[in-house]
């Protein structure tokens, strides 16, 4: 994307949730539930200015039900949360999951664990992603790294939500959402209403069968000429309880194919290969922005660094494993004390070269890249 | 007549249990009332009450263990048709592990009916007892509480605001009260009470000795429904400074700027006013706060970056100036102090020992008040500086509901007298 020199475009000064949340609405997301928490207040409030649908909901168990209620009548709903309400929610979203209902979680990270400090960010909640769907399934997980990405992934978020008919998670933090930055609204691209793939045949229509986009055509519960079911246990392609039968365990290794095989379809990252590089900083999310500073010092400084911005943390694309294995020397810069993007890469027995950039009550800086950078 | 049940059914329940009973006289209900299939759909909790989709040609969504309610609640604000109908059917462990959903549907009063089929016992799990047994049920299942009596699932419903409650006999006019039920217009709640041969209860004369009275409770409400509203492009309102030529800025510009004070005295607001005026003076601004989660108590501190060039970064790495309001401000501040080029001081704050910058002094708290010293200080500070006119400031400002106060914050700069300490 194109960054006009300051003074041009149309130039507003805007939160990163005003962004996620109108790009949100203009891709089609219509209902949004939640129980407000910091940090994501300005999802919330900037929600019940632009939604058609809004409700606020007595918790968060609630609010992930009634979106899933929503969702299987045709609507597209988003919440806003954080790690104490999502714990709440997981139950619900692995339902979504399985009864692949489309919705947008907006995932605002602040320092844990527990309850933690609400008004300090974070980037703890990745592996915690990672094994969301019981059984290891991938939900699909975007991260915007700076706020044109709020608004560009919170579209592919709603797109990847419906064509694949998961919740998605769009992982942020407080600083990504409650920053006010300069954006020209001139350079950000349009966004499209997304399409539904819905269910145009004569039926008799089998709610889970799905053809060669492993995604089944959608239909919402109540409709006027064909039957649906939708169904949380384990089910064959006609919704109805099936335990371990071979139709039941077909539907459900599908469920693990579809965001598999097409996940080089939300598969986003930012790579700027440098030639002479030794080196590969790896970030995501808000310490992107340090990654990108630092990778442009150590370049003006003689030593020419390469650097992967990943967008699409789950699954993780191809390119960007690739791109990894590329380079002896890895430094993974991320705002947590663990190393939680480094362990999804590599496991807890991590890689020769491969070390880490890490942070907690703070944001990781510039100059803690480049230190372990030139170490 | 439109058939609810499948043909040839297969009931899944074992010999004896009430589900049965149950599940024909819901879909004899809602034939009487002249529901085609399709324009109902039932949601299920899981449990004994939860394996009944098979037996239903209408539409079926079978979800979660005590969240079926809250489930058809969104299913049924999602649907725009108000003929159609939403029936919800979970059982008492079911209905006590989503009490609170139960509630919140009846204050709304939600237009579904949610059938609770009690038989007493958590049938799936080996038979214990629930908070919506009898008590010599919950003592005959070894629970040990059988003093405390159970909820009365309907008087909850009720006093919550559900148009219609009731509490019946599996065993008895169970299909008059669903077609009751289904006659409402708002939240209609049918507790069913019923045998579990394996576990419960098991005749009916037990039945009518132990279950809580019949009763019906009705209330005549307006049922809720989520209005959808039709509302403008949020980027319609955003804050869009224009930039004036006049007040340019160098190119090559790049500025940190540290605003510290108290929560409640307006540090944030003068932090995204800088932010605002920034941009007008054809920079590009980043501002972020820092705050206890009290937002009238403890420290408040805002960064604000101003640059010529895209701010990949924001956080303040070398504050130019830092400023500082209160004593609050002074302790949250002080780590970035040490390699701050200036900083800005209410006169009542003592200059922290080893500061080897400039430091200007001036009595903000005094000339603004708490409420308006911070926005003082830094319009103090660019005047000052040179970074921008202070009609920048106050354009920006404009806009803002506040904009009298601010304005008035702003001005009193003008009359501080400052030191250069």
């Amino acid at each position: 994307m194109a960054h006009p020199a300051a003074g041009g475009g149309d130039l507003v000064s805007a939160d990163g949730s005003m962004l996620v949340i109108e790009a949100l609405a203009r891709a089609g997301a219509d209902a949004f539930v939640g129980y407000p928490i910091t940090p994501t207040n300005l999802i919330f409030s900037h929600a019940n200015a632009r939604f058609p649908l809004f409700r606020s909901s007595t918790d968060e168990i609630s609010a992930a039900q009634t979106m899933s209620g929503l969702s299987a009548a045709g609507k597209l709903p988003v919440t806003g949360t954080s790690f104490p309400g999502f714990a709440l929610m997981l139950e619900t979203v692995n339902m979504a999951f399985m009864m692949e209902l489309p919705m947008v979680i907006v995932l605002g990270q602040r320092m844990g664990p527990s309850t933690g400090s609400a008004t300090t960010g974070a980037q703890g909640d990745l592996l915690l992603l990672r094994g969301a769907i019981s059984g290891g399934y991938a939900l699909p997980v975007l991260c915007p790294s700076n706020p044109e990405d709020c608004w560009t992934l919170a579209a592919e978020a709603a797109k990847v939500a419906v064509s694949l008919r998961t919740p998605v998670v769009l992982l942020t933090s407080k600083e990504m959402l409650m920053t006010r930055w300069t954006v020209d609204l001139s350079a950000l691209p349009e966004v499209r209403r997304v399409e539904w793939p819905a269910y145009d045949g004569d039926g008799p229509y089998v709610p889970y069968r799905a053809g060669e986009g492993l995604v089944p055509p959608f239909l919402p519960t109540c409709d006027g000429s064909h039957r649906t079911r939708f169904n949380a246990s384990t089910h064959d392609e006609t919704g109805l309880i099936r335990k371990a039968s071979p139709g039941a365990i077909a539907n459900t290794e599908r469920l693990w194919r579809k965001v598999r095989e097409r996940a080089g379809e939300f598969a986003f990252l930012d790579l700027d290969a440098r030639d002479g590089a030794s080196t590969l900083i790896v970030s995501y999310g808000m310490t992107a922005g340090a990654a990108r500073v630092a990778a442009a010092r150590l370049g003006k400084a003689g030593r020419p660094t390469s650097l992967l911005v990943l967008k699409t943390l789950l699954p993780l694309p191809q390119e960007a494993l690739d791109a990894i294995s590329r380079y002896d020397r890895v430094v993974v810069a991320e705002e947590n004390l663990t190393g939680l993007l480094r362990e999804m890469l590599h496991g807890t027995v991590g890689r020769e070269g491969v070390t880490g950039v890490n942070a907690i009550g703070r944001m990781v800086s510039p100059d803690d890249i480049i230190k372990e950078v030139r170490r | 007549m439109s058939r609810i049940l499948v043909e040839s059914p297969s009931y899944p329940y074992c010999p004896g249990c009430t589900h049965t009973t149950a599940a024909v006289a819901i879909a004899r209900a809602l034939e009487a009332a002249g529901t085609d299939p399709l324009d109902v759909v039932v949601v299920t909790d899981i449990g004994c009450c939860g394996i009944i989709d098979p037996l239903l040609a209408c539409h079926t969504v079978h979800g979660l263990h005590g969240r079926a309610v809250a489930l058809g609640m969104g299913i049924r604000l999602g649907i725009e048709d108000p003929r159609k109908r939403v029936v919800v059917i979970q059982g008492d462990g079911g209905a006590t592990i989503g009490l609170q959903h139960l509630l919140e549907a009846s204050r709304l009063n939600v237009d579904m009916t949610v059938i609770v089929l009690n038989n007493m016992v958590y049938g799936m799990t080996g038979g214990q007892a629930s908070g919506l047994s009898a008590r010599e049920v919950r003592e005959m299942r070894g629970m040990g509480d059988g003093a405390v009596p159970p909820y009365d699932l309907c008087s909850l419903a009720h006093a919550a605001g559900a148009a219609y409650s009731a509490r019946v006999l599996a065993t008895g006019d169970l299909q008059a009260r669903l077609s009751a039920a289904l006659a409402v217009r708002g939240l209609s709640l049918v507790e069913a009470v019923g045998i579990c041969h394996a576990y419960g209860i098991a005749s009916r004369e037990d039945l009518e000795r132990l279950a809580a009275p019949e009763t019906v409770l009705v209330r005549d409400r307006e049922p809720y429904s989520m209005s959808r509203r039709e509302l403008p492009s949020l980027l319609d309102g955003a804050i869009r400074p224009r930039p004036s030529p006049e007040w340019a800025s160098l190119p090559g510009t790049r500025l940190g700027v540290v605003i510290a004070g108290s929560a409640g005295e307006g540090v944030q607001i003068a932090a995204e006013l800088l932010a605002s005026a920034g941009i007008a003076i054809g920079l590009r601004s980043t501002k972020k706060g820092e705050y206890p989660i009290t937002v009238g108590k403890g420290f408040s501190t805002a960064e604000v970056i101003l640059s010529s060039d895209r701010i990949e970064y924001s956080a303040i790495e070398r504050p130019d100036v830092v400023i500082v309001t209160s004593k609050e401000g002074m302790d949250a501040a002080r780590g970035m102090l040490g390699n701050a080029a200036a900083l800005v001081l209410d006169d009542g704050l003592e200059v922290p020992g080893g500061f080897t910058g400039t430091c200007m002094s001036a009595p903000f708290r005094k000339a603004a008040g708490a409420k308006g010293a911070a926005l003082c200080a830094l319009a103090y500070w660019l005047a000052e500086s040179g970074v921008m006119p202070l009609e920048a400031l106050e354009e920006v400002a404009g806009p803002h509901r506040h904009a009298v106060e601010l304005r008035r914050a702003i001005e009193s700069s003008r009359t501080c007298a400052g030191n250069i300490l």
